[in-house]
């Protein structure tokens, strides 16, 4: 059995389905958190990731972060708290910056090890019909709860 | 052949290759040679410097630890913590390292030169030439103690003594990679662009990988040629330096800067510069997004062609 270096991605059933992380990334921006931090989960699998378990784990904090930071915005409108206009405006902003963040940490995270996987000749699939199907669903997606919540959670930065 | 003679051969191969400029050729033999001995403190060692080279940090810095583990007291691996230390930023430690690998009179020169590195990153830079100097007089023509002269020199702006120490490297190993770059950069400061092209060609002509600093000495001196690869070039450098959470912190900075600017000015009711501030945005997505490939394709055009040592 040949040593297995730190940063060298696992043998993995899914390789096949391994894409480049610009695509998870590009995702987020067109489609949504919906598509793309399972997508990043996924792929971090797919290419047998050493730090697949903290890509897991950041997408989970994502999405748990993203609705906890949502829910204190909503209940601070609710509340009057948050008047209309700018304050509003600006507080979704500061949800959709962590979001940002959460997705470019994702995409470098994932990067150094899609090098090293592609150093050993992994299989690299396209992506684009994936990111348009996202995209020309992503309207059904935000729609399918009738909630701000929902929406804020699973929408992306456009 | 025994495991041990076959490790040591294993050794010897991988540095051949990473002479050749193949980290990846080097990285796998290695590999193969803890596959034989997963135990062997100098092939753990050789591996973190290896994916040092190769700019695998975190993988350097476990390799070394272990090897760290298994052998503290030998010369060559407190070196190999040493440099991985000091790419890791953790000078004071790298520095300790360096003293310990520095000690007895059969300190090999190496252990200078690391830590006239770690002693200049710490902004010692009286200090690091001292170090410097004491690895010249065990070796006058010690390579990588020239090269590090004339770095000091050159951060110091004194470009002529910096040339001097740069030529004498040359004259001491005329493929020295490392004395090319600085003898590169010191031709670029001094506006010899034709020059400084020159030890580009002949480094990426010595080192077909990709993360060579050739590739970025060669990418300079175009960068001073076109204005296109200039600005990308420098905003590139701009927004990808220092840790990760730096890199996030700009970039979202950047973000957060257009956004409340487009938000503030669109309450105030200025809706053409909230407009113009959104169309400035979208322009530098769409620049980023381009620039790169433009990039690329000049670099791949401006690039000489490069052929193989047969033996590598």
């Amino acid at each position: 059995m040949t040593y297995q270096i730190a940063d060298q991605p696992h043998d993995s059933a899914l390789r096949e389905y391994t894409v480049a992380p610009s695509a998870p990334l590009f995702a987020y921006m067109l489609c949504g958190a919906w598509l793309a931090w399972p997508w990043f989960a996924f792929n971090a699998f797919a290419m047998g990731s050493p730090t697949r378990r903290k890509e897991l784990a950041v997408v989970a904090a994502g999405f748990v972060g993203t609705a906890v930071l949502a829910a204190i915005v909503i209940a601070l409108v609710d509340r009057g708290l948050l008047p209309e206009g700018a304050p509003i405006r600006l507080a979704v902003l500061a949800v959709t910056a962590y979001k940002v963040v959460v997705s470019y940490y994702l995409h470098q995270l994932q990067s150094t090890t899609f090098e090293i996987y592609r150093y050993y000749g992994g299989p690299v699939r396209r992506s684009r019909f994936i990111v348009l199907a996202g995209y020309l669903l992503r309207g059904a997606v935000l729609g399918l709860v009738d909630s701000d919540l929902w929406v804020i959670v699973v929408s992306g930065a456009l | 052949m025994s495991d041990a003679h076959q490790i040591s051969v294993l050794l010897a191969q991988a540095d051949v290759q990473r002479r050749l400029g193949n980290r990846g050729g080097g990285i796998d033999l290695l590999r193969r040679a803890l596959s034989l001995d997963p135990d062997h403190p100098r092939a753990h060692a050789a591996l973190a410097d290896h994916l040092l080279d190769a700019r695998r940090l975190p993988a350097a810095g476990i390799e070394v630890r272990i090897a760290l583990g298994l052998d503290g007291n030998d010369p060559y691996i407190l070196q190999v913590a040493a440099a991985v230390l000091i790419a890791e930023r953790k000078l004071d430690d790298a520095w300790a390292h360096c003293r310990i690998a520095m000690q007895g009179l059969a300190a090999p020169p190496d252990a200078f030169v690391l830590g006239a590195l770690a002693r200049q990153l710490l902004g010692d830079a009286a200090g690091a030439r001292e170090l410097v100097h004491e690895a010249l007089a065990r070796d006058a023509a010690h390579t990588g103690a020239l090269t590090r002269l004339a770095w000091l020199e050159f951060d110091a702006g004194l470009y002529e003594a910096a040339a001097r120490a740069a030529q004498a490297a040359l004259e001491a190993d005329p493929i020295d990679r490392d004395a090319h770059i600085i003898a590169g950069y010191i031709d670029l400061a001094r506006g010899d662009t034709a020059a400084a092209e020159q030890h580009a060609r002949f480094v990426l002509r010595h080192d077909a990988s990709d993360t060579g600093s050739g590739l970025t000495l060669w990418t300079a001196v175009q960068a001073r040629r076109s204005f296109v690869l200039g600005a990308w070039w420098r905003f590139n450098v701009w927004l990808t330096r220092g840790e990760l959470g730096r890199r996030i912190g700009r970039l979202m900075a950047l973000y957060l800067l257009a956004r409340v600017a487009m938000i503030v000015t669109d309450e105030l009711g200025l809706e053409r510069v909230s407009i113009t501030i959104a169309v400035a945005w979208i322009a530098l997505c769409a620049y980023t997004w381009i620039a790169p490939r433009v990039f690329q394709g000049m670099l791949k055009r401006s690039l000489p062609p490069v052929s193989l040592d047969p033996d590598f």
